[in-house]
């Protein structure tokens, strides 16, 4: 346990942060750089930081794991999607933060963000003609998921678990040429569950990949090409994968 | 005014002298009995700017008078026939397995004095000559009886939709109308999402034709009868000077007219010459050039125009053109202009019945869908006279890619979201007085109306100064040629003139991406402010166009 106390200290040393040998280029031209490198620097130290050693862990310690995720989700809003951006499978990138107690319970935090340019559309008969008009839609949702893990073995390299939770989804679309609150900027709550299992590449990373399902009413349906082609849930399934510092 | 009126002076001598010359160098090439010939130079045209004169309002006596006369004047070339139809002619439609033999044998089944005429170019039919006294609808009857004929009907009789009112953007001091029109529409947003309006969209104008060109006329005038039977002298052989309307055609840009065709003189090298100012009225509104400090505005001002002359005046009457705007003419300009480029049609014309149906008409507008080309026909002007169904407008009703569009008047205000009816108790909604109601009426677009609100309540647009061109109004004694080369804006109400706002905003959708017509259908009607009972009605369809929200579509969401 001390030991692997230690390992988790120097990282957390100041020193790392001097990073001496980008101070000898032109700080006019690397100033933005620096301060990237900085800031990438501090983000993995205050996610080390937040790691407890899984050494400490009873059924009564609890962990802190940040992690990482990249989502591919295919939206139930199918002929909308397709409608204006071609397809209906879509990207989100984010991050959270699980609290494990004792390894079994977990409560995970979670923002992501999906973003993506399409233009406005009409659609007829199954047909859709894009126009050209600009347009962006920005989804990003605020999930707050409970679930369990299942240890199956003394020593487990994979640890399957399910969750379920619920989520705050806030939709920004905007269009060229909108005129005064034409554009959309709401947030309404949805519902989530998922089910996966999390490899351990090393005593201190872990993979996790799952399958989630969610549901968003109250954005969709109202509006827009999802109106005219009767869809009304913001949600969909999600395939994830998400990379988990800390044991 | 009066620098115009100084330089019209100026020009006429040197007008009468080019003509003068060029009619000495080509008189020769003319046949005996041709009482049109058009030469091929011109003067531009004197701009007579606006002229309030409301001889064209519907209850105007002038107005009244120009359709006598032109009754009387057809019923003088058909012989007093009826004139629900052409004479001597009757539209046949064979079946496809049909050899010469069948087809000749049912001909003469039908009528003994019957032969089947030369196909005409653009018709998926046949034209058969009839004696002229002969009843084209029984020969069409006995015709269609027989196993070899589709369809068979008389050349009925089609004619230009506007309630005949004769008489800028924004309403001034000067010109207090404006185009009240344009921005009741939400054009102008539509113009910032389209700034090209129409470029790359050829729109085919089915009408009496064009001012387009600037040329000399040389004409035989024979005498004619009013309504009245007073007898107007021959004027024999006269020239007349002819020029484009210079805010439809640009000088700087002769390329804005595609594939012109007149299948009223039908022949080939006959310019499709506007010699009644309908037609030019309803290119106007469609495309008059815009943004220039000239004038008024106009929908697509960028778009291509294709003049299709399948509309008679009654100076083409006069000066012999072989055929009268009929069925025929009709669904041969319909076939012409899907076949030679047009995306969208133009048809503000129409007639009624009986009989209820125009299969030659409407198989052509079915072959321009098919195609690809949208349609936009007017619903008709007879509200007030009993109301009767408009034959090819009710045609427009069943076919998705077409539309019949109703007109509304100045009693509707302001724009997108906040459009309203300021109706009186005598006209409580934006109904236009004239504008036929039925089932075949899918959208509304500003016609005009002159009741409450006189000339502001005119659509306007250059064309001819009637003064010059109707000069079969004035006594026999002050009768004298026309001349068509003085150009005005002028006010007209009709749904002739709401059927072009519909042609424009569908030439800029299809340029925006919307290129099958029945989606073009679909995204005008969709996008239609409501009007009158909610949802779909007789009076306004599915409401009024709105040209920004239908040309901007929809997102995911909004």
């Amino acid at each position: 346990m001390s030991t692997r106390s230690r390992r988790t200290l120097p990282v957390r040393s100041p020193k790392r942060l001097a990073l001496p040998g980008l101070a000898l280029r032109s700080p006019k031209v690397l100033a933005p750089r620096l301060q990237r490198s900085r800031r990438l620097t501090l983000q993995a130290i205050a996610v080390l930081a937040m790691a407890v050693p899984a050494s400490a862990q009873s059924l009564s310690q609890i962990s802190l794991r940040p992690f990482a995720e990249v989502t591919e989700e295919s939206f139930n809003a199918i002929d909308t999607f397709t409608s204006v951006f071609g397809r209906t499978y879509q990207p989100f990138w984010g991050g959270g933060l699980q609290v494990t107690l004792g390894d079994r319970y977990y409560a995970e935090l979670t923002a992501s963000r999906f973003r993506k340019n399409g233009d406005r559309v009409f659609r007829n008969a199954g047909q859709t003609f894009h126009l050209g008009i600009p347009l962006t839609a920005t989804l990003t949702p605020f999930e707050i998921v409970g679930g369990y893990r299942f240890h199956l073995t003394k020593r487990p390299w994979l640890v399957p678990y399910v969750g379920a939770g619920v989520g705050r989804y806030a939709y920004r679309e905007t269009s060229q040429f909108a005129a005064d609150g034409e554009d959309l900027d709401t947030r309404h709550a949805g519902f989530i569950v998922h089910g996966g299992g999390e490899f351990r590449l090393s005593p201190w990373v872990g993979v996790g990949t799952d399958v989630q399902f969610t549901r968003v009413p109250g954005i969709f349906g109202r509006g827009g090409i999802s109106q005219d082609v009767g869809e009304d849930d913001l949600g969909g399934f999600a395939a994830r994968v998400k990379f988990v510092v800390g044991r | 005014m009066g620098p115009s009126r100084a330089r019209f002076l100026s020009l006429v001598p040197i007008a009468l002298a080019l003509a003068g010359l060029t009619v000495f160098v080509v008189h020769g090439q003319s046949s005996v009995d041709q009482r049109l010939i058009v030469l091929g130079n011109g003067l531009p045209a004197v701009d007579a700017g606006v002229t309030f004169e409301e001889t064209h309002s519907p209850s105007a006596a002038e107005a009244i008078r120009r359709i006598a006369i032109r009754t009387a004047v057809q019923q003088q070339r058909m012989n007093d026939a009826p004139l629900g139809y052409v004479p001597g002619r009757v539209i046949v439609k064979f079946r496809d397995g049909a050899g010469a033999a069948d087809r000749l044998d049912a001909v003469r089944s039908a009528s003994s004095t019957a032969a089947i005429a030369e196909r005409p170019s653009y018709a998926n039919f046949d034209i058969v000559r009839i004696d002229p006294q002969a009843d084209a609808e029984a020969v069409a009857s006995a015709l269609r009886a027989r196993r070899e004929v589709e369809y068979a009907q008389p050349a009925y009789r089609i004619h230009a939709m506007f309630v005949p009112n004769d008489p800028m953007y924004k309403s001034t001091a000067n010109f207090t109308p404006g185009q009240w029109n344009f921005p009741l529409l939400d054009l102008e947003p539509a113009w910032d999402i389209q700034p090209a309006a129409g470029s790359a969209i050829t729109v085919a104008v089915l009408d009496s034709g064009l001012a387009y060109l600037d040329r000399t006329l040389q004409v035989n005038l024979p005498a004619f009868r009013d309504e009245f039977g007073v007898r107007y002298p021959a004027l024999g052989r006269q020239t007349i000077p002819y020029s484009a309307a210079r805010q439809v055609v640009a000088v700087d840009h002769p390329e804005r007219i595609v594939a012109p065709h007149d299948f009223i003189w039908d022949n080939d090298t006959m310019p499709p010459l506007d010699f009644d100012g309908h037609g030019t009225h309803v290119s106007g509104t469609i495309g008059q050039l815009t943004n220039d400090n000239i004038g008024t505005a106009g929908v697509a001002f960028n778009v291509k125009l294709m003049p299709v002359k399948v509309i008679d005046s009654i100076w083409d009457d006069l000066f012999g053109a072989p055929n009268m705007g009929d069925d025929a003419t009709v669904a041969r300009g319909i076939r012409y202009a899907a076949d030679n480029g047009a995306k969208v049609i133009n048809m503000s014309i129409g007639r009624t019945g009986p009989p209820d149906t125009a299969p030659a008409i409407e198989d052509a507008i079915r072959y321009a869908v098919g195609k690809g080309v949208f349609i936009a026909i007017a619903a008709g002007n007879d509200f007030e006279d009993g109301n009767p169904k408009e034959i090819v407008a009710e045609i427009a009703s069943r076919v998705q890619g077409a539309v019949s569009v109703a007109a509304i008047d100045r009693h509707a205000v302001g724009q997108t979201g906040a459009l309203r009816c300021q109706g009186t108790p005598s006209s409580p909604d934006c109904h236009a007085y004239y504008s036929s109601s039925g089932t075949w009426v899918e959208i509304a677009a500003p016609g005009g109306s002159e009741r409450g609100f006189d000339r502001d309540g005119f659509v306007w647009q250059q064309t001819f100064d009637f003064r010059q061109t109707d000069t079969f109004l004035l006594p026999p004694n002050q009768f004298r040629a026309p001349r068509f080369d003085i150009i005005q804006y002028v006010g007209y109400i009709g749904t002739s003139m709401a059927t072009p706002h519909v042609t424009g905003i569908a030439a800029m959708l299809m340029q925006q991406g919307i290129t099958d017509p029945a989606a073009v259908e679909a995204a005008i009607e969709k996008f239609a402010i409501d009007m009158g009972k909610p949802g779909r009605d007789d009076l306004f369809g599915f409401g009024m166009i709105d040209a920004r929200n239908a040309l901007r579509g929809l997102g995911l969401a909004r």
